[in-house]
């Protein structure tokens, strides 16, 4: 009631450390249930790595976008020599031809953005507002480029992209399109989702 | 106030904004009002714990349920299988679960002894008939909640104790069989029934749940609290208006509360990790088998905190003015919680604590508590006629405690009661006498009605900590269960990570068919196989050691015997003429039943020796480890949970210290 004759010291004492405690106690109730928004193990098992037989995609076919992982759409493309001997050529025309920003793992930060040159392996979203751009992947005029090298173009607010998902110069999106992680299981089977042991 | 000056930029805005709000609210006002110038009596005791514990556990229970609706599928075909995936694939969905169980059963353990103190202190005497009534009213709609709750998991009990509860309402002349229809919304229990309760019991009882309680409360801080020696502190005050008997709320029983909360959360936290279940009184064993309209199971108690009122329910045995029996149960039934609520009329004694009133009233409440524990008690085994003769006594001697209570309270001779508040009454000894007594009044009339029958099952250990045996049981499983049987609640790589088996070594030698690791751990074979090879569907195997029990299994598994009568050329002598076959004959060899008894109960299994690939002994330990799988299959999380359990009581000791010692702090000079 009245301050006389009590013990401020100890009473602030016990109560900043009661307080303290208490906060602590909280915290650790809080965690299962900020936990329990993570996902579950069954949609870690919808979410894990799906496994491609890529031996049946011809020279410039692709394979997609059937396999999804995690719910979004994945691109497999074997590129002819002609679309890989033509990705150097256009590099003046892209925002980012060294693929300097990290929307591919380390091993497909190269010209081809892929782990074997032949086999180019993208999630199929656009960068900008993810919608799933449209493969055009034959070097010959297209309506949206006179002089178009083969690549992806996006159907809801045009923008372009090459035979290695980077994007044009001018486009909406300012992203290359994302090389999800894999590896090979075999010379034939690609594991889509994991980055293996090599890697 | 020197502190002001130094106050920083924080604390001058946070009081700004106080003083803000408080000039469009007015929040200090109610501060005021309901904390620390609410002046309750200072000798407030153990008993006046269990409010607030009330209002400790609603908060638990509404954000654990709030948790637990993102992850429950409220269908009939998927409920089931939803709780058990919370269990088992969502992140601390097992924890929240067990709180939310466990605190179901806690609400009521609170809200009884909650309720016993109004009733020893007399607590609803004038003026505070409507804090009674309105507490009354949550008691009533926390039954509904509670019920309705229980049937949401989908497992037998909620199936059947649904049913039962429900049927009831048939009970009701000329109009019930349709009402029952209505309510049900179908023909039977059905998924309609569980949307319908499932939208009452996370969104309309809560709602009505939460405002019960605030007028619960409102009434209270408006005549102020009652205490153990029934007198009013508001008769006697200082010259400023102040009870001399009372103390502000804040802080003085907020530090008090903090200790009891503690306690509470300690014995709570213990159960939900170290007995979730509480022996089959908190979680009922037949509950984890999917409900089954079609298989009543042997047994169908409800959950403990209805059974005194179930146990009424089957008291009643003989039809009376042409309506029968059941009719009358359902009245008795439901009297007997509608006759609390005019308790505050029925209440004729000048005095309000049972510490004034006369030897009467104190020999009635005695009787009353122990009637309705033998109730309670009895309502959780099966019947006998003794059992409901007994029954019919206790639900007389209830009764005769609220019709009786105008009479002995108004005849008895009562003690003066004092003019100041006083502290302990009754001594230690005193206690312990009463409790001896009531033990005595509870215990002494079960013995006379006899205990359960139980089948003697063969003792075993199971052990969670021996990988290499529970890798064993489920190599043993995969090749002898898994082709008519499943455990389709576990996944491949939980199981195959928990048992330290490796991936490749799981899927290649211990998965069936195109499995993927993360998969639920199916079969393949067909229910209508099942039941056209079997007569029965295989059961689903993921939860059968805790609807059975390690134990049972274990003899189960060893008690086939040869029977020509039989379909398959072999019966079991703890689950009489089971569907299954002895799949393991071959290793087990030949059993025969030496005494040649009539019932296969009553068997003396005898194994022929030189039979069978394995020694009896070799054949035990194979069993021994499949039934250790099982056991572990059926809660993977066991040894985590403990292992976190230890850490939460842990904490909660500290806590449960400086609490203390803060409240004494605060108590010290206060007598």
């Amino acid at each position: 009631m009245s301050e006389d004759g009590t013990d401020s010291g100890r009473r602030r004492f016990l109560l900043g450390s009661t307080s303290v405690v208490g906060v602590a106690g909280v915290v650790g109730a809080v965690v299962p249930f900020v936990g329990s928004w993570n996902p579950s193990a069954k949609a870690r098992a919808a979410g894990a790595a799906v496994r491609v037989d890529i031996s049946r995609i011809e020279e410039g076919a692709i394979l997609g976008p059937i396999p999804a992982w995690r719910g979004r759409p994945i691109f497999v493309v074997r590129r002819t020599a002609e679309s890989l001997a033509a990705l150097p050529t256009i590099d003046g025309d892209l925002q980012d031809p060294a693929s300097a920003q990290p929307e591919q793992p380390d091993y497909a930060t190269n010209a081809h953005r892929s782990r074997e040159p032949a086999i180019l392996v993208l999630v199929g979203l656009c960068p900008h507002l993810f919608c799933s751009p449209t493969p055009r992947l034959a070097i010959r005029a297209e309506p949206f480029e006179e002089n178009w090298k083969g690549g992806f173009y996006c159907p809801c607010h045009g923008s372009k992209f090459d035979m290695a998902g980077r994007v044009y110069s001018g486009s909406p999106a300012s992203r290359n399109m994302e090389v999800p992680p894999y590896y090979y299981e075999t010379d034939n089977i690609l594991v889509i989702g994991e980055d293996g042991v090599a890697a | 106030m020197s502190d002001a000056k130094k106050q920083g930029f924080v604390v001058s805005s946070l009081v700004g904004l106080r003083d803000w709000t408080n000039d469009r609210l007015p929040i200090m006002n109610a501060w005021e009002k309901h904390m620390s110038k609410y002046y309750a009596p200072k000798n407030f005791n153990f008993w006046y714990f269990f409010g607030v514990l009330s209002l400790v556990v609603l908060v638990i229970q509404l954000v654990s349920g709030v948790f637990l609706t993102m992850h429950y599928t409220n269908s009939a075909e998927a409920a089931f299988a939803s709780v058990e995936y919370i269990m088992r694939d969502v992140e601390f969905g097992w924890l929240i679960r067990y709180i939310h169980s466990t605190g179901a059963s806690a609400f009521f353990v609170v809200v009884y002894l909650h309720m016993f103190r109004g009733l020893m202190y007399g607590s609803y005497k004038k003026p505070r008939e409507l804090i009674w009534v309105f507490g009354m009213a949550i008691y009533l709609v926390l039954m509904m909640e509670g019920f309705m709750g229980y049937v949401l998991p989908w497992g037998q009990m909620s199936y059947w104790g649904a049913n039962v509860i429900v049927s009831l309402v048939g009970a009701i002349p000329v109009i019930g069989e349709d009402l029952l229809i209505w309510v049900r919304g179908d023909f039977l229990i059905s998924g309609a029934t569980l949307n319908r309760f499932f939208a009452l019991h996370v969104v309309a009882l809560p709602i009505i749940l939460i405002a019960l309680v605030v007028l619960h409360l409102l009434a209270l801080h408006e005549v102020g609290s009652n205490n153990p020696d029934g007198i009013e502190i508001k008769k006697n005050k200082d010259a400023n208006g102040i009870p001399v008997d009372g103390i502000p709320f804040h802080p003085f029983y907020t530090v008090h509360d903090l200790v009891g909360i503690t306690v509470f959360l300690f014995v709570f936290c213990f159960i939900i990790f170290f007995a979730p279940e509480m022996g089959g009184y908190f979680l009922e064993p037949p509950n984890f088998q999917e409900a089954n309209p079609l298989v009543t199971p042997a047994h169908v108690p409800p959950v403990w905190y209805f059974t005194p009122f179930y146990s009424m329910l089957r008291a009643v045995t003989v039809p009376l003015l042409g309506l029968d029996a059941k009719f009358w149960g359902m009245l008795v039934m439901f009297g007997a919680i509608a006759i609390l609520f005019v308790v505050p009329w029925l209440d004729r004694s000048p005095v309000r604590s049972m510490r004034y009133k006369g030897w009467y009233s104190r020999i009635a409440l005695l009787i009353f508590t122990a009637s309705f524990l033998i109730l309670g008690y009895l309502g959780t085994l099966g019947t006998s006629p003794g059992r409901i003769a007994l029954a019919q006594i206790c639900t007389v001697l209830y009764f005769l405690f609220f019709f009786l209570m105008p009479w002995y309270t108004k005849k008895e001779h009562t003690f003066p009661e004092p003019l100041r508040v006083t502290g302990r009454w009754i001594s230690n000894k005193q206690v312990v006498l009463t409790l001896v007594l009531l033990a005595a009044l509870v215990l002494l009339p079960l013995r006379a009605v006899g205990a359960e029958v139980t089948v003697d099952l063969d003792h075993v250990e199971m052990d969670l900590r021996d990988q290499a045996s529970q890798q064993r049981g489920l190599a043993t499983y995969m090749n002898y269960c898994h082709s008519c049987h499943s455990v389709k609640y576990a996944r491949y790589e939980r199981t195959a990570t928990d048992l330290g088996i490796p991936e490749n070594l799981m899927m290649e030698n211990l998965s069936f068919g195109e499995a993927g690791f993360g998969d639920l751990m199916e079969n393949t074979m067909r229910p209508e196989h099942g039941n056209a090879w079997f007569g029965v569907v295989p059961p689903d195997l993921t939860l059968i050691s805790r609807v059975r029990g390690p134990e049972w299994l274990y003899t189960y598994l060893r008690s086939f015997y040869e029977d020509e009568t039989r379909v398959w050329g072999v019966n079991n002598t703890i689950f009489p003429n089971v569907g299954m076959p002895n799949v393991l004959y071959k290793l087990q060899g030949d059993v025969i039943c030496s005494n040649n008894a009539s019932a296969p109960e009553d068997c003396e299994l005898t194994h022929v020796e030189g039979t069978g690939e394995l020694s009896p002994e070799e054949f035990d330990a194979m069993i021994y480890d499949l039934v250790n799988f099982l056991y572990y299959v059926g809660e993977p999380i066991n040894l985590r949970r403990q292992e976190i359990g230890v850490y939460v009581l842990g904490f909660l000791a500290i806590l449960l210290i400086l609490v203390t010692l803060l409240n004494r702090e605060y108590w010290r000079r206060i007598h």
